[in-house]
């Protein structure tokens, strides 16, 4: 935990992703053909559902499900556990694929530079 | 005095007429309100009007020391050191405790302002000094903490996250005329 902060600001500082900024590597690079992400509620749908920016992600019709179930089986709190985990879930796969992304801009910043280092020697 | 009022009242009530209502009001306000023997008496000028004071107020002549004649009418009222009853000693047997005073000792003339539960005028347990460095030696701490999280922000080590329909062109008030730049999305 926080290792990438010591890479970011003390070790590693020309290597370390920042993700603030956009990664500028091809998508495409190490890849024989990448599946693109699916999106399944469109965006009426979510306008409909009043849903808020930050949850109008990939995972949002999972969220509409569990709403709606909520709705559905008020007052029963206890009731809606399968659609939460759907929706938990996606986020969590959501959130791995974040990180995979944010090691895969890391490693492939350390092999741009390996490669400029190569070339210049 | 408000018998006599309530009994101009009754013979007004049941006559219909006598004295105007007004004349009453002014009978009953007169019953209201400190007496003279309450109010402070003049300021004393001579030492014998000082002893006399003292005398009056159960106070001996060395320790009374009249309010300023200053025209506030303060009249011989003693000026009293500005000390909270919270400083006096808790373990002595006050014939009044919850406000440590005696019966008949002279009453500060803001005596409610020096009560125990509100301004306390005993010493801190820290000196000025001390307190001032600790406060802003906290606050100047503080502030360089602030400083070096917002030079080094602390973050999560997972890229933006990805939001579909151009990462919510539209929906962040994008203008519907204008086309933005396509954003692709991949599973990974």
């Amino acid at each position: 935990m926080g290792a990438h902060l010591g890479r970011r600001y003390i070790t590693e500082r020309d290597t370390e992703p920042d993700p603030a900024k956009p990664f500028g590597f091809d998508p495409e690079i190490g890849f024989a053909e990448r599946k693109e992400r699916v999106m399944v509620a469109t965006q009426e749908q979510m306008n409909l559902a009043q849903l808020p920016l930050n949850q109008r992600d990939y995972c949002a019709h999972h969220l509409i499900k569990l709403m709606k179930c909520k709705r559905d089986n008020w007052p029963n709190f206890l009731a809606c556990k399968h659609e939460r985990h759907d929706w938990d879930y996606c986020e969590h796969q959501d959130y791995v694929m974040r990180m995979k992304e944010y090691e895969r801009e890391r490693r492939l910043q350390m092999r741009k530079k390996r490669l400029e280092e190569a070339q210049a020697a | 005095m408000a018998a006599v009022g309530f009994r101009n009242w009754a013979r007004a009530l049941s006559k219909g007429k006598g004295p105007a209502f007004s004349a009453l009001l002014s009978q009953v306000r007169a019953a209201s309100g400190p007496s003279k023997a309450m109010l402070p008496g003049p300021y004393p000028k001579t030492p014998e009007e000082r002893a006399a004071a003292a005398k009056k107020y159960n106070m001996t002549v060395d320790e009374y020391e009249p309010m300023p004649d200053n025209g506030e009418g303060y009249g011989d009222y003693p000026k009293l050191p500005d000390r909270s009853q919270h400083e006096r000693d808790p373990w002595y047997s006050w014939d009044h405790p919850d406000l440590r005073r005696n019966w008949g000792e002279p009453i500060h003339w803001d005596f409610d302002m020096y009560i125990r539960n509100r301004v306390d005028t005993s010493p801190s347990p820290v000196d000025w000094n001390t307190m001032c460095k600790r406060l802003f030696g906290f606050i100047g701490f503080m502030m360089l903490m602030f400083y070096f999280g917002e030079k080094f922000p602390s973050y999560q080590p997972v890229a933006p996250k990805q939001y579909p329909y151009k990462d919510l062109y539209l929906e962040r008030g994008g203008d519907p005329g204008k086309q933005p730049e396509e954003v692709k999305h991949f599973e990974i």
